[in-house]
């Protein structure tokens, strides 16, 4: 066995239940992780998603709609 | 009436931003106390109730708790409602979180110089104190959550979701690594022991700096850096990724922290290799936020709040570059238990952390009272004293701990130690004295900074204009 082979061996039959849904989640939380920059590099929802970039900038207009009780 | 209904809640927000203020000149105050002791021990005073081991503790709850939580609490209620275009959801849980989060640092400061600690590093308070930072925490919690809900815009803007984050899991942090069982009204002891407790203690500790001193200062930076600067985030899409890595793998690093020790060997190297996975994310932000400059680098010329928002994230990138370098294990073997880590940490805290702060309150204090600072020279001092202080203040430590690496790991021809430990010491002195003198620096410039903004306060509120009349009643 190679040293990398063995640095990476996993006894699967003394698996626990624990040990199994800790694996399980792992790859569920990564396969979410890389869902989400797909997602977000996706590049029809570029535009979609760059429209929110200005929210900070507009929110005096916000406040002076509160202002005006409208 | 239905007008009143709308206006926002700033009274609680100047308060949170006022005593930030003020935890920041007694925590780095503190902080230079401590580093005089370590630098001349006669300093202690022979007094056990400030010796540097209860003040070390002190230091760290002022600057990340009061200083930095008040600092969360006033920008997150104050980004809420403006993005949300809502008045905070209950003003009453708003000054409960307000009272009750001074309540728990008037604690701090009474508690931990007597020497009552759980002995966890970040988590020293005891347990009545902790259960009081839950209630506390949840409070502020619900009140951002509920606030979110009654919005008036469709989307939550990215700040708010770093805010949310860092919420969620500090509650998750926190009351994990507080399970104890009480044995006086004053004493506990950790429910976990051995390797465990050591891995829950650095799962919590290295999540504190990942989502209480990140993920909440990223918040700040995606709504301060835009609007100071009058230009909108350069990718928003960058933004939303940086927010998913940053949360997916924040968790993952605390190991890192225990490398060569008993915990098992592949943890901590899992630790260290999504800790240098964590340079993209941590990098691509900081670009995210010095890029919203592009094309406006001259604004930096004039505007000293923005220096401080921008050198923040020199920082920030500074920081997480080093970080995971530190955390593998062959620097790692050099660098632990050195004052390297120290000198890491403040580059961090000191260039990160407080140099952010400082640009959102600065921000806040001229938004909320419809004024310009009292003095923009005197800005401009605290800026090039803050700078200047953390720049010794780092460098000190770097050479410190490089040196100390150094010493502890040579050998002679006959495989005994080069110096002994004391000798290590003794080279420290130097180095020891050139960080309180850095510290010295920043301090003042905290001092600086508590003038301008209490001055600033005073004469709008003698004077008040036009705009803070409006300001007053949003």
């Amino acid at each position: 066995m190679s040293k990398l082979a063995e640095y990476f061996h996993t006894d699967w039959a003394n698996m626990t239940a624990t040990d199994w849904f800790g694996l399980l989640l792992t790859i569920v939380i990564f396969i979410l992780m890389f869902g989400m920059y797909f997602w977000a590099l996706r590049p029809k929802n570029k535009e979609k998603l760059e429209s929110h970039r200005t929210m900070p900038l507009h929110d005096d207009e916000t406040e002076a709609e509160n202002k005006d009780g409208r | 009436m239905q007008a009143e209904q709308q206006q926002y809640n700033y009274d609680v927000v100047k308060w949170f931003a006022y005593m930030a203020v003020i935890y920041l000149v007694i925590g780095t105050g503190i902080g230079v106390m401590i580093a005089s002791q370590l630098a001349w021990p006669v300093m202690n005073f022979d007094n056990p109730y400030i010796s540097f081991g209860r003040l070390r503790p002190l230091h760290t709850n002022v600057v990340i708790f009061a200083f930095g939580g008040s600092t969360l609490m006033a920008t997150a209620f104050y980004v809420v409602q403006r993005t949300s275009g809502v008045r905070i959801w209950s003003d009453k849980m708003a000054w409960f979180t307000f009272w009750g989060w001074n309540l728990v640092m008037l604690g701090a400061v009474i508690t931990l110089p007597l020497g009552l600690t759980q002995s966890k590093e970040y988590a020293e308070l005891e347990w009545p104190l902790d259960i009081l930072i839950a209630v506390v925490w949840l409070a502020f919690t619900i009140n951002f959550i509920m606030t979110l809900t009654t919005r008036k815009v469709s989307h939550i803007y990215v700040a708010n979701w770093f805010f949310l984050a860092m919420m969620i899991m500090i509650t998750y942090l926190h009351v994990i690594n507080s399970l104890a069982i009480p044995v006086e009204l004053w004493k506990s002891y950790s429910i976990f022991s051995g390797v465990q407790d050591a891995m829950i203690q650095w799962w919590y500790g290295h999540n504190a700096v990942g989502f209480f001193l990140t993920a909440g200062f990223l918040g700040i930076m995606y709504y301060f850096v835009p609007k100071q600067a009058n230009r909108p985030i350069y990718s928003y899409r960058l933004s939303v990724i940086h927010f998913w890595a940053l949360v997916f793998g924040y968790v993952w690093l605390g190991a890192h922290h225990l490398q060569y020790t008993a915990l098992p060997d592949w943890t901590g190297s899992l630790g260290a290799a999504i800790s240098l996975a964590m340079i993209i994310p941590s990098w691509g932000g900081a670009l995210n936020g010095l890029f919203t400059l592009s094309g406006a680098w001259d604004k930096l010329r004039t505007d000293y709040i923005l220096r401080f928002l921008i050198v923040s994230l020199a920082f920030y990138a500074m920081a997480t570059f080093e970080g995971p370098i530190m955390s593998s294990k062959t620097v790692n073997a050099l660098s632990h238990y050195t004052d390297w880590t120290i000198g890491h940490v403040h580059s961090g805290a000191l260039g990160w952390v407080a140099m952010v702060s400082i640009g959102a309150l600065y921000h806040m204090v001229e938004r909320m009272y419809g004024t310009k600072m009292y003095s923009v020279k005197l800005v401009n001092l605290h800026f090039w004293m803050a700078t200047i202080g953390t720049a010794i203040y780092i460098t000190a430590m770097w050479v410190a701990g490089i040196m100390q690496g150094l010493m502890w790991r040579a050998y002679d021809e006959y495989g005994n130690l080069a110096y002994t430990f004391v000798e290590s010491v003794v080279q420290m002195h130097p180095y020891y004295v050139m960080r309180t003198f850095g510290g010295l620096i920043f301090f003042l410039g905290a001092v600086v900074m508590l003038f301008n903004v209490t001055v600033t306060i005073r004469r709008a509120k003698a004077n008040p204009s036009p705009e803070m009349a409006t300001a007053a009643n949003i």
